[in-house]
């Protein structure tokens, strides 16, 4: 057997850091406190995040353990020991000293090595159902450090959160039931730029610190000269550093012997609720993290009373996550649209009124009529990209088909062996082996099976393979209409900051993009399917807009592009998102304009599986046409406005839907 | 010796193309400069130079049977097993190798890259064993992986995420294991059809932009030579030998001289101001300016890194490190680094491959 051996290596020492004075802080404040709650670091590439988590695992004191236990339990504390030790007679014990655990994921890790699962080895050699312990139970009382924890699978985090937060590993999977300690610090990266984490998952974070890069010439010198001398020397740099690592860990058990008797007096109280209220925070996680926070800070300065200061000083960063806007929109919800009317030429649209104002009367027939025909085919005109704003989920629905691919878009079964274990199948295909299944399948046959020295003996017959589920990204084709009308009142800027944003999304999701727009007399394929979320936004900005409005041949041009790309690349399930409001005054055939349009839209709907997705750019507070949603009807897709598309706009949505 | 493998080009032989060839060699000078990445349209040599690289690199000491090939004067460094048999005395078999390039194909599984559960030998005998992959046979050498950009993203994080920590760590069905896996990344990827993610960018240490080449008597150079070599592949090979032993050579002793490089304070502080003016991310590109000077340097035979040197390396530092946001464009802030060049410019910045003394 190889062993599970694991790489050792010399870190770079935590005191030698420069700079990232709130990354130390946050850090030592959890050596202080280990119950602290854990720390998210935001940030830029190379700022020595990594670096400062490893140094602070060497920088804590070793902690006594009973040897033989897979979670070294603490001796002296059995009653968040596990269930073994707890049972086991005292004199039975043997106590070693170890370093604290540190374990840090890989990006590859899978959920059965980060919670435990069953022991196959045990389970063939031995035919005893064993636990073989993951890598929950080896951070029990360390650290687990996550770089880039906001591309770990969903699954996955989930796991280590719900442990975090009481401590405790709760695994029921894969034929094993095993309850056991697991009180670990939870340090993870992240970049903003690749997508964020879920707000119920940054709240589960006690402190979130944001780094940068330091701009002091000074100081960016000493970084590289330190680095430096590490990296020629490691182990003499760390022999350098070795009196001020000692001064930091007199410091820490100085703080740690202070931190119990640390107390906060009643005003300092209401002072740490004033804070956390002024910065509208949800819940009261932010009130009991910024009062364990400011006691660990006071014990580390050496104070056993709180003072401002200190609630002041660690605020920003139990804040930085939590902090939310002022909660106005809720009590009048429609007032957000109102205070910014974006045209000037237009009075601010009363949404309490059922008849809509002559002008805007008028401007809806001179839509429906003539499309501003004052806008001619010559005339085009390329508008700004409104601003991008976060959009809600979209995804397609889960089928029975197997994909391969990456992303993280939609669910689907995959036939990688990356995703989560959803069942088992006697297909032979790949390497992945699902053990629970395979050895409940061999297990009725055991008797007559000959021996040859292991418990259990299996079959070729008994194998059983992982069936796993796991979100891809998908083709996301968008279809826009660029006609002359979409020129009025700034509809372009804010649809193309729709498409922006659904742009940034799909970047984040690891989508392949397309792009599609219609005016004038025909629809053209401005951007051919491509990985490259760039060149889509490239050609967005350059998207100019005039003439007619040919709705029916931007739906055959998608109708084409979908097709074809479904023949090369049929993982990739496509999604058609188009942006128009439905209205069409231009036919290939002379006949009506908007029914051909809708019988192209029922095509799509029973010849091309994919999912479509309508915008309404039609402007709100006019009474609307409907147009869109007859559209969207054709097509049996959803109808949203860009409105409705915003993070935000989810609770309008639900409300009308209430109501 | 080569019977099967079909004949590399010599590299010796690539006309033009220099700040490539450069940047490549200073990757074997130093190997822990992180890895180069290639961009460039179809047809302009990318494959062929990394692919000739295989035959200027340098023999290494390795332990005879050890999978990773362990490093057997670096116990730091070992294996677990190789770690294990080292503490108890055990004297540890050596061999010489050249250095390899591993290939990675763009289909490659997860399973094939980090490694896999031998399944077979559970079955029968209830045992796990480790199979290594990829990252393990590109310990110590250069892993190359073509069109890095199509490469599935879920393969590429965790390349990466072996790369930067130079330690592949498995933890998956069952298999909790870690090795050495220091590489020197090679990748190659055409622009046209897609970006890699800047997080991905910053990791590789050098960049190349290269396009084809202007000048009408090399492009004809370019042909002459090819058609030489796919002619008579022997000997076009045996014509070059000569450059390819001298640039073996010396690369040869710029990794010995390498050591004893010195670097003065206002070199540091000349870098520091770049990253500043430039607003790079974090620190990672002061180092790579650096350690890469260092190597240049060393490859032109000096013991001090001169202000020209770093000058002369800025843009393969540089070139993918300025871009901030993922939208924009790779060199789209050329302009400022071009300004950055030229203020602090001593020699003229196009002066890249006056270290080739080999080539003809």
């Amino acid at each position: 057997m190889t062993g599970s051996g694991k790489q050792r290596r010399t870190v770079y020492p935590f005191a030698a850091l420069i700079g990232q004075e709130d990354l130390q802080l946050a850090l030592l404040l959890h050596a202080v406190n280990p119950r602290l709650g854990g720390l998210l670091v935001r940030g830029e590439k190379g700022t020595a995040k990594s670096t400062a988590v490893r140094g602070l695992a060497e920088l804590l004191p070793t902690i006594e353990a009973i040897s033989d236990c897979p979670y070294h339990c603490d001796p002296d504390d059995l009653r968040k020991a596990c269930g073994d030790c707890r049972g086991r007679p005292t004199g039975r014990k043997p106590v070693t000293a170890i370093p604290v655990p540190l374990v840090e994921l890989p990006v590859s890790a899978t959920e059965d090595r980060v919670a435990g699962s069953m022991d196959f080895e045990q389970a063939v050699k031995t035919g005893r159902k064993a636990f073989l312990p993951g890598l929950m139970a080896e951070a029990n009382r360390g650290i687990i450090y996550i770089d880039e924890i906001n591309l770990l699978d969903d699954h996955i985090v989930d796991v280590l959160l719900d442990a975090a937060g009481c401590g405790v590993n709760v695994v029921e999977r894969e034929g094993v039931s095993v309850t056991h300690p697991a009180e670990f610090i939870l340090v993870g990266t992240m970049n903003p730029e690749e997508g964020d984490l879920r707000p119920q998952l940054l709240d589960r974070f006690a402190l979130c610190v944001e780094v940068t890069g330091l701009t002091d010439r000074q100081a960016r010198v000493e970084v590289i000269k330190r680095r430096e001398a590490f990296d020629s020397d490691p182990g003499g740099f760390a022999v350098r550093w070795q009196p001020e690592l000692a001064r930091l860990q007199r410091e820490i058990a100085a703080a740690r012997e202070l931190l119990p008797v640390v107390r906060i007096a009643d005003d300092v109280y209401e002072y740490i609720s004033e804070v956390c209220a002024a910065a509208f925070a949800a819940g009261h996680r932010a009130d009991i993290v910024l009062a364990k926070a400011a006691i660990t800070l006071a014990a580390w300065r050496g104070n056993s009373e709180v003072s401002r200061q200190d609630v002041d000083d660690i605020a920003p960063l139990v804040l930085a996550h939590r902090r939310r806007e002022p909660p106005q929109e809720s009590e009048t919800p429609q007032t957000r649209e109102e205070p910014e009317p974006q045209d000037d030429h237009e009075p601010p649209p009363d949404n309490r009124s059922q008849n809509p104002p002559p002008e805007q009367q008028r401007e809806r027939q001179d839509g429906d009529r003539k499309d501003d025909g004052a806008a001619g085919p010559a005339a085009e005109v390329v508008y700004a990209v409104g601003k991008p704003f976060a959009i809600k989920r979209i995804t397609h629905v889960k089928d029975r088909l197997v994909r391969r691919g990456s992303g993280r878009r939609s669910r689907t079964k995959t036939d990688t062996s990356v995703g989560r274990y959803v069942k088992s199948t006697n297909h032979r295909e790949r390497n992945d082996l699902a053990i629970d299944a395979t050895i409940r399948a061999a297990a009725p046959f055991q008797r007559r099976r000959q021996q040859r020295g292991t418990a259990l003996v299996i079959e070729s017959g008994d194998i059983r393979e992982k069936v796993r589920e796991k979100r891809i990204g998908n083709f996301m084709l968008f279809v826009v209409d660029a006609s002359g009308s979409m020129g009025a009142r700034q509809r372009m800027i804010e649809t193309k900051g729709a498409i922006l944003s659904l742009l940034l999304d799909a970047y984040q999701k690891r989508d392949r993009v397309g792009m599609i727009a219609f005016k004038g007399d025909r629809a053209e394929v401005l951007l051919p399917p491509t990985n490259s979320v760039e060149m889509a936004q490239k050609c967005l900005s350059e998207l100019p807009v005039g003439g007619k409005t040919p709705l029916a041949a931007g739906l055959s041009k998608a109708y084409e592009v979908v097709k074809q790309h479904l023949k090369r690349s049929p993982h990739m399930r496509p999604i058609v998102v188009i942006l128009s409001d439905g209205r069409a005054n231009a036919a290939a055939d002379g006949g009506s304009p908007l029914a051909e349009a809708h019988r192209a839209a029922t095509a799509l709907r029973e010849e091309v599986d994919a999912k479509y997705l309508i915008i309404d750019t039609e402007k709100k507070g006019l009474l609307s046409f409907g147009l869109a949603n007859k559209l969207a009807e054709a097509l049996g897709s959803e109808c949203y406005s860009i409105d409705q598309l915003k993070v935000d706009g989810l609770a309008d949505i639900v409300r009308n839907a209430i109501d | 010796m080569h019977n099967h493998k079909p004949k590399s080009y010599p590299f010796a032989a690539i006309v033009g193309q220099d700040s490539m060839k450069l940047g490549l060699i200073l990757n074997v000078i130093n190997p822990r400069l992180s890895g180069i990445l290639i961009r460039g349209e179809k047809g302009t040599a990318k494959s062929t130079a990394v692919r000739a690289l295989a035959e200027l690199l340098p023999e290494i000491e390795v332990v005879a049977d050890c999978p990773y090939s362990c490093d057997p004067d670096n116990p730091q460094a070992h294996c677990p097993a190789c770690h294990s048999r080292h503490e108890a005395g055990e004297k540890l078999a050596r061999s010489k190798r050249p250095m390899r390039v591993v290939n990675l194909p763009i289909s490659a599984t997860e399973d094939r890259v980090v490694g896999t559960l031998d399944i077979e030998h559970a079955i029968k005998h209830g045992e796990k064993k480790f199979e290594p992959g990829v990252l393990a046979e590109a310990n110590r050498g250069i892993l190359y992986v073509d069109e890095v950009n199509l490469l599935d993203d879920h393969i590429v994080d965790v390349l990466l995420d072996a790369a930067a920590m130079g330690v592949n760590t498995v933890e998956r069905e069952g298999v909790s294991f870690s090795h050495p896996a220091q590489f020197i990344l090679v990748g190659t990827m055409n622009p046209e059809e897609g970006e890699l993610r800047p997080q991905l960018l910053d990791r590789f240490g050098l960049c190349v932009t290269i396009g084809g080449i202007g000048d009408p008597a090399q492009r004809v150079e370019v042909i002459k030579r090819r058609g030489a070599f796919e002619e008579d592949p022997d000997a076009f090979i045996a014509a070059w030998e000569t450059g390819q032993a001298e640039l073996r050579k010396k690369i040869t002793a710029a990794q010995r001289l390498l050591p004893d490089v010195k670097t003065e304070d206002d070199i540091l502080y000349r870098i520091a101001d770049i990253a500043i003016q430039m607003g790079v991310d974090g620190h990672r590109a002061d180092l790579v300016m650096l350690k890469t000077a260092k190597a240049l340097a060393a490859w032109n035979g000096s013991s001090q890194v001169e202000p020209a040197h770093v000058q002369e390396i800025l843009e393969l530092a540089l070139a993918h490190r300025m871009r901030r946001k993922p939208f924009q464009e790779v060199g789209a802030d050329q302009q400022k680094l071009h300004q950055a060049m030229h203020g602090h410019a001593h020699q003229h910045p196009h002066s890249h491959g006056h270290g080739f003394a080999g080539k003809k």
